[in-house]
């Protein structure tokens, strides 16, 4: 026989088996999606950054210095410190508030810079042109980005606090890779922008030899910090901060996307396996008959290998364009941050992942096509006819006949039902580990943006009647008598925000002052408690990773206008690169300032609706006042990262459940003829549908009883890699997921996939007329 | 030619009225317009070359197929129009079938294969063990109760067949090609059985090519040729 026979040898088999044709592709096209979403995130959350940080030289340290401690000729002196590999600067630097007409644009670091170019942080101009004379900036960016409609080439800022409210005309966009400031003027600008009594500083921007954890940036840090007089260095900021940024949710979502594709992977290979291996058992008269007519050995695997080929080739590819399809959404989340345009999937994760796939299929088919292909025709013909012997168990089960059957015949095929058993395992697993890190998520987000406990926030949405546009304390005390005024409120508290200094933390720590008591607020408490008497603060996990200190230390915080020693009581959920601090307005009086007060948390009473609430605070506010009641916001990133843990989940179940529905039809066409003796010896159609669905209920069992521990280990280790992406630690309640009662009802889910993928076959069975199936080989 | 049969006997178990049996639509019919009836405690056998309908009208009888055109009534209930279920429950409780190639369930012991039938019929095991083993030695082979099918010989494998046939005590008792897969010997031994059977009373389908078989046990012979019945006649009773 020609090779061309060989092929259509196969396809006619295929075709033969249509369902179990479309069962390998729907599992491979899952498998496919799922790697290739992951080799995206794994791509997103790297490559961009790299690749421009690289073309940038991006600085791996940004060192602001207090320029009235440090001369010139000393900093120039720390371009040669033992690590350091390059450097760029001093450079003039101010932080003005910026105003785009008329409008608040927020705070701004501006430096100095006669070029962009440099051994450090070499910016990429985007539009327009250098600053080159007074009255012009560039802004780290694109057009259109920042407040309001953002600022575009020609746009006119004012800066504020300073003589004669200097105009800045943006005369171009450029992008720093590591944020080292948000806009750029010619270096002789600087002085005019900084406001009366601000001390005058510089930026140093370093690329060190070893910069690669937080700890070697401290150690960095540290050596320029000793180079230099004491006091000198007023802040620092790392690359690592602004890769986590730019990573963002992209690689928060990997360790979930991965484990999802490994579940997806293992599936694909067992099915795969069985498949085939189901084939070459059911197909050994068949193998005789082909060897019989001249078909070598060589060929019968060709067969055989071409038959799982086909639909596998197709699935893979279906699961390639529909992982590019998955990963177009959680990409463009953090497309923008990167200022090296949109983001893709990378070619080689589109090529690599079905070509992987693909191969690792052939590879599990290439076992039970070696074995087909070394049985001779005799055997293959010998074993194709050979009865299957018995085994007693189901006459030890005292159960209702159907359901004892049923139970027992996996003891006559153990090796199906072991893939039957792992394919339910798996899938179970993935549909309860989905539903622990909805239940794990969930529990963040709210944790995230207290809109359990917080469902309105206070906040200004306008600008206020006070200088530089803050509210006045009118307007601040409308707010209170309005609070006060409604009904549903249960607890408000006000909330004051500023940068403290910490000793250890280079840069400023983001601290919250709470006026009265917030600990209804419901921050997740990671370890230890949340504070309860003056003296002591939360802080978040990335205070305590900058700081290297621990929940307990005692820390000197200085507010700017007075320096307090405060405790540590608890470290809170509050993923996020930048050290936060917060406590009471007793404990951190420096912060609780008229110009920090930053919004009012509000908890409402039971039954209260949050929208009515909102309104009629908003009425008794008018259209005049800055203040404003919303809800919090919660980012899209956990609507996302649901969204995607519920489709994938999706996918590995059906995967799941088509992996047993191929495995109940292989085994009830092997056993059509013993269907149709039970029938004609009086086997109702209902005890039909039951015994065939008791041959998987009891591989369902045992799978149940693997699968709900192994997700639950599962979701503690994701969440917790996924923590450590974002920076933060968790608390024990957001692992704590599954109680005794809902494991047990989540791993239904087992029982479920395995009966529906039991179902179609079983009700064939349960309808095929007995005299069709006894005439049947 | 048709053959008329007598409607409505009340001692018929089996009557055919007009029945026909087509595998395909617009095909030739496997089985065409047939009647007959067999009263109880009769012994009939049917006979015809191979591809003939024999076997088409034993599942008709049996309620394993239904026909295309035609009205089968078996046990003073009409089983063509019945639904799977209750054609399960028909078989279960007023048919026994003898498959020529035994049909036994290879992983179940010997007692289990005959007590299964009652089983489904809804019958415990301690009842069904009773009548199971009752079978078993009257056949001879109770000592091979907890043995399984593959390591019998044809002759005995037909003797657990017909034990599993008769555990629900039916009214009717099917056989197709009770015979044709075992040796002389043997053949006598089920031939013999058969008769005792229906010495107690049993009635009797028999579908055999071996008109010796026919001849000796079958008091009525009927053969069908090309899905129509030939002739009726009578055989020798035995």
């Amino acid at each position: 026989m020609t090779w061309f026979g060989v092929i259509r040898t196969a396809t006619g088999g295929m075709l033969r088996h249509k369902v179990q044709a479309v069962v390998l592709g729907m599992v491979l096209l899952t498998s496919t999606a799922s790697a290739t979403l992951g080799l995206a995130l794994l791509a997103a959350g790297d490559t961009p950054f790299t690749r421009a940080f690289a073309a940038q030289h991006g600085a791996d340290v940004t060192i602001t210095v207090n320029a009235a401690r440090a001369s010139s000729a000393e900093l120039a002196a720390t371009r040669a410190l033992g690590g350091v590999t390059a450097a760029s600067g001093p450079f003039s630097e101010a932080t003005v508030q910026v105003q785009l007409t008329g409008q608040p644009f927020g705070q701004r670091v501006l430096a100095g810079r006669s070029s962009p170019g440099g051994p450090v942080d070499d910016l990429v101009l985007n539009a327009g042109h250098w600053p080159n004379g007074p009255g012009q900036i560039v802004l780290n960016g694109r057009p259109g980005a920042g407040p309001g409609n953002g600022a575009r080439l020609g746009s006119v800022l004012t800066v504020g606090g300073v003589p004669r409210t200097p105009p800045l005309e943006v005369v171009g966009f450029a992008n720093s890779i590591t944020g080292t400031a948000d806009g750029w003027v010619t270096p002789g600008e600087i002085t005019t922008l900084r406001a009366a009594g601000a001390p005058a500083s510089e930026q140093m921007l370093y690329s060190f030899a070893r910069a690669g954890s937080y700890a070697q940036v401290r150690a960095d840090v540290a050596e320029v910090s000793r180079a230099l007089p004491a006091g000198a260095v007023a802040g620092a900021g790392s690359w690592l901060a602004a890769e986590s940024e730019a990573s963002g949710n992209g690689a928060i979502m990997e360790p979930f996307v991965v484990a999802f594709a490994l579940i997806g992977l293992v599936m694909a290979v067992l099915i795969v396996g069985n498949v085939v291996s189901g084939a070459v058992i059911a197909g050994y008269r068949r193998i005789g008959v082909l060897k019989s007519i001249g078909l070598t050995p060589a060929q019968v695997v060709a067969a055989y290998l071409s038959r799982v080929g086909w639909p596998a080739a197709a699935g893979c590819l279906a699961g390639a364009v529909a992982g590019n399809l998955l990963a177009i959404p959680v990409l463009r989340q953090s497309a923008g941050a990167y200022g090296v345009g949109s983001q893709q999937v990378p070619w080689w994760a589109s090529v690599a992942a079905p070509a992987g796939m693909l191969t690792l299929t052939l590879l599990a088919a290439l076992g039970p096509a070696l074995r087909a292909g070394r049985l001779s025709a005799v055997q293959a013909i010998a074993a194709g006819r050979a009865p299957r012997t018995g085994r007693g168990y189901a006459a030890r089960l005292r159960l209702p006949r159907p359901a004892g059957l049923g139970l027992a015949a996996p003891f006559a095929r153990p090796a199906r039902a072991m893939v039957t058993l792992a394919a339910v395992a798996f899938g179970s697993c993935a549909v309860i580990f989905a539903f622990g890190l909805h239940s794990s998520l969930s529990r963040a987000a709210a944790s995230d943006s207290l809109s359990a406990t917080v469902p309105v926030q206070i906040q200004q949405s306008g600008p206020g009647g006070g200088p530089g546009q803050a509210p006045t304390a009118a307007q601040d005390a409308a707010v209170t008598a309005a609070l006060r005024a409604q009904p549903g409120a249960l607890h408000y508290v006000t909330v004051y925000s500023g940068g403290v200094k910490v000793p250890g933390i280079t840069q400023d720590v983001l601290a919250q002052a709470f006026a009265g008591d917030a600990s209804w607020t419901g921050y997740g408490i990671v370890s230890g408690r949340w504070y309860g008497a003056p003296g002591e603060v939360d802080v978040n996990t990335a205070f305590l990773n900058a700081s290297g200190l621990a929940v307990g230390d005692t820390v000197t915080v200085n507010t700017r206008t007075a320096q307090v020693t405060v405790r540590i009581a608890g470290e809170v959920f509050q993923p996020s690169s930048e050290p936060q601090l917060y406590g009471s307005t007793q404990t951190l009086p420096g912060v609780a300032r008229g110009k920090n007060l930053d919004h009012y948390d509000v908890g409402l009473r039971p039954g209260t609706s949050a929208a009515a609430y909102i309104q009629a605070v908003n009425s008794a506010l008018g259209t005049r006042s800055p203040w404003g009641a919303t809800t919090p916001d919660i980012s899209n990133f956990y609507s996302i990262a649901t969204g995607l843990v519920g489709l994938l989940a999706l996918m590995v179940a059906v995967a799941a459940g088509l992996g047993v529905l191929n495995t109940v039809l292989m085994t009830t066409r092997d056993r059509v003829h013993d269907l149709g003796i039970f029938k004609a010896l009086g086997m109702r159609p209902g005890q039909m549908l039951t015994m065939v669905a008791c041959w998987v209920a009891g591989p369902a069992v045992v799978a149940a009883a693997v699968a709900a521990p192994a997700a639950a280990a599962l979701n503690t280790a994701t969440v917790h890699a996924m923590a450590g992406t974002a920076h933060t630690g968790v608390p024990a309640s957001f692992t704590q997921v599954f109680g005794p009662a809902r494991l047990a009802l989540l791993s239904l889910a087992a029982l479920v996939i395995a009966v529906a993928g039991a179902f179609p076959p079983a009700s064939w069975a349960a309808r095929a007329r007995p005299a069709a199936a006894l005439r049947a080989e | 030619m048709r053959h008329q049969s007598v409607p409505g006997a009340p001692s018929d178990v089996i009557w055919l009225d007009g029945v026909t049996k087509a595998y395909q639509a617009g095909g030739p019919p496997a089985l065409a317009d047939v009647s007959m009836n067999v009263a109880a405690g009769e012994v009939v056998a049917v006979m015809g070359p191979s591809g003939s309908g024999k076997s088409t009208l034993l599942n008709l009888i049996a309620g394993l197929d239904r026909p295309t055109a035609g009205t089968v009534t078996v046990a003073g209930r009409r089983i063509d129009t019945l639904g799977e279920a209750a054609l399960a429950r028909f078989r279960a409780r007023h048919v026994g079938i003898i498959f020529q190639f035994f049909n036994l369930l290879d992983d179940l012991t010997v007692e289990d294969n005959v007590l299964l039938p009652a089983q489904l019929a809804g019958a415990s095991r301690r009842q069904a063990g009773a009548r199971a083993r009752e079978l078993l030695e009257r056949m001879g082979i109770e000592q091979h109760r907890d043995e399984y099918p593959a390591r019998l010989s044809g002759g005995q494998r037909q003797r657990v067949a017909i034990a599993r046939a008769l555990v629900n005590s039916p009214e009717l008792l099917l056989a197709d090609e009770p015979t044709g897969a075992l040796d002389t010997a043997t053949v006598q031994e089920i031939g013999r059985l058969l008769r005792e059977l229906n010495a107690a009373g049993q009635t009797l389908v028999l579908v055999t090519h071996d008109p010796a078989l026919a001849q000796r046990y079958a008091a009525r012979t009927v053969r069908i040729v090309d899905g129509r019945m030939a002739l009726a006649g009578a055989g020798v009773p035995a």
